[in-house]
């Protein structure tokens, strides 16, 4: 594996006084696409937001470029670490525009409010992510894809190097969810950012990841390309789901598919 | 095409760049002219008229007849309503801001609560000369807010339970408020009460001067604050993520407006209403994404002006309190906001 600017170090995390991450290690590999996968409730959100500081560590610590994360403010941290929550809320009546261009806050001061760089980085995230002929709209109004994609891009606008997105494809259509992705590939591939994205279906996962990290009840169950990951004995041990893992049509890498649908005894008598 | 924020002006100073929201910006100017001419009628209108002309010269500081009924009569007691119902509109501004909702205020987080109770107390015991009342008020709003703060606090400060907490602790400091009342002389009482209904009635330039310090110190804060104010805007994780230290920043704004209300509250009295309705009306008006604080604190100014003014002459000779005024116009607001809330499932943000 690569160098890794981002690493998490014999990390606990904790809700309240339910420990839901259980000291884990983790390196996140430079210039690639990371993907964390692993059933409901198994801590892969909440790792993702301890990567960004979003969650103070129990235990144990994440390191970004060998400092602990603790002891960097948070101001230094948002200007390498960009994170998109699962859920974000955008400020009532906000059109896109400004929603980009409050992703510039980190590089702004109140005497500083908006540089050539500001200008740069907002004109170019809203030209890549297509937002651009929505910028006069309010962002409630959009549509979930839209809206998804106004917050990549004021994401992008943030211009770190390393990017964390939390289940990005959540509520989208499968027309919207390939949009994303691809433009997450694009992103990585045009500037060498890293990328570290929780995702809910696996062969999405599988698809996009140069590193997949299966995970399960707070602990990291394996990780590497998904060739060598994804098996249907790791589904098993994860999901605890019978499957066929078969070569991917279109990518030839690996596909899960579930094992056969519920069905009725054949001398059930009762449906025809 | 332009990355800049929509509607607003860059000003480019030196190495500094600055953006100005348009339409705020003539918001501003055009409150400001408004406030200048409510001010001139204000001082015009009284037991007897004075023609403006005489005002603009009393007010220019050239000999004129009309000096005293102008200059000491009229203009102390304006001026302390001009700075309180600023206070109010700049710190109803921010509260609103920090909690995310616009039914939060100063009245209902338990600061006016605080003042209110602390003076009346002093009031009724006869503890503290009558100059130290201010002072007295400034503390108790302070206090209450720290109470509201401690029981609220749950690793972090969560806007509904912060205002479900204040509301809690007003209801309690105003059965101590009352209690005091009728613990005390019946015609301290009696003066009690007036203070506590918001009255510019014999106030002056000693109870200006301390509202007028604070204001003057609390202005390089408004500056940071106007900035801080659009990271709170976002949800934590988004606000976080872009590198704002939430906790501190939501308990700088909030302290900035606590100790503004309750100078306001010190000088004038619990003022009802305006610090919650000024800057909805002011959002309004500017249409921004956050609240804003120059234009809250000129809506607030005007607001307790001409609810004085009314106060004054409606019912002439007998002039009512100005806090009975502007609960009056805000009670029924106070209402239509909650009644507007809840038929939109529970959106609170402001």
């Amino acid at each position: 594996m690569s160098s890794s600017r981002l690493t998490a170090k014999d990390l606990t995390l904790a809700y309240e006084d339910r420990t839901v991450v259980d000291g884990l290690d983790l390196e996140i590999p430079d210039g690639q696409v990371t993907v964390i996968v692993g059933p409901n409730a198994c801590g892969k959100s909440t790792l993702l937001r301890a990567l960004g500081r979003l969650l103070k560590p129990r235990r144990g610590v994440v390191l970004l470029d060998g400092a602990e994360l603790a002891h960097v403010s948070r101001k230094q941290i948002a200007r390498t670490v960009g994170v998109l929550p699962q859920s974000p809320t955008p400020p009532g009546g906000i059109t896109v525009a400004d929603l980009v261009a409050r992703g510039r806050q980190p590089h702004q001061t109140w005497w500083r409010q908006w540089s050539e760089e500001d200008e740069r980085a907002t004109t170019e995230a809203l030209e890549r992510t297509e937002t651009a002929d929505l910028a006069e709209r309010p962002v409630d109004e959009l549509s979930g894809g839209q809206r998804q994609r106004a917050w990549i891009a004021m994401a992008l606008a943030q211009d770190t190097d390393l990017l964390l997105l939390d289940e990005p494809t959540t509520y989208l259509d499968i027309a919207h969810q390939v949009e994303v992705l691809d433009l997450i590939r694009q992103l990585n591939h045009e500037r060498g950012r890293t990328v570290v994205a929780v995702l809910h279906d696996l062969n999405q996962a599988a698809r996009y990841a140069d590193h997949l990290v299966a995970m399960k009840a707070g602990r990291v169950i394996a990780q590497g390309p998904p060739r060598d990951v994804v098996t249907a004995e790791l589904v098993q041990e994860v999901f605890g789901l019978a499957s066929v893992v078969v070569p991917d049509p279109v990518t030839g890498g690996p596909l899960v598919v579930p094992g056969m649908a519920w069905q009725p005894e054949p001398d059930d008598d009762r449906t025809r | 095409m332009s990355g800049r924020p929509p509607g607003h002006v860059l000003l480019r100073l030196g190495r500094g760049s600055f953006l100005v929201h348009r339409r705020a910006l003539v918001v501003v100017v055009a409150l400001a002219v408004l406030l200048v001419a409510v001010v001139v009628a204000s001082l015009c209108v009284g037991e007897s008229f004075v023609s403006p002309v005489e005002v603009c010269r009393v007010l220019l500081g050239r000999p004129s007849p009309d000096r005293l009924v102008v200059g000491t009569l009229r203009l102390p007691r304006l001026v302390v309503g001009l700075l309180a119902g600023a206070a109010f509109g700049v710190a109803g501004a921010l509260i609103q801001t920090v909690a995310r909702n616009p039914l939060a205020s100063p009245d209902v987080i338990g600061v006016t609560h605080g003042a209110g109770a602390a003076t009346v107390a002093a009031m009724s015991f006869g503890v503290v000369s009558h100059n130290a009342l201010p002072y007295l008020s400034v503390g108790g709003g302070l206090a209450a807010t720290l109470l509201v703060y401690v029981f609220a606090w749950r690793r972090g400060l969560h806007a509904s339970r912060f205002v479900l907490v204040g509301i809690g602790i007003s209801v309690a400091l105003g059965s101590l408020t009352q209690l005091f009342l009728t613990k005390g002389d019946y015609l301290v009482a009696q003066q009690a009460k007036v203070w506590l209904t918001g009255s510019l009635n014999g106030r002056g330039y000693d109870q200006a001067a301390p509202l007028a310090l604070v204001l003057l110190l609390a202005l390089p804060a408004a500056l940071w604050a106007g900035r801080a104010q659009r990271s709170v805007t976002f949800d934590d994780d988004t606000a976080t993520a872009l590198g704002v230290r939430l906790d501190q920043v939501r308990l700088g704004l909030a302290a900035l407006g606590v100790v503004l209300a309750s100078v306001a509250t010190g000088a004038a009295g619990p003022i009802d209403f305006v610090a919650l309705v000024a800057p909805q009306i002011a959002r309004r008006l500017t249409r921004t994404i956050q609240i804003p604080l120059l234009s809250s604190a000129l809506t607030g100014a005007l607001v307790v002006v001409v609810a004085d003014l009314l106060a004054r002459r409606l019912f002439a000779p007998i002039e009512l309190p100005v806090g009975v005024l502007t609960a009056v116009v805000g009670a029924p607001y106070l209402m239509w906001l909650i009644v507007r809330t809840r038929s939109r499932s529970g959106g609170t943000t402001s």
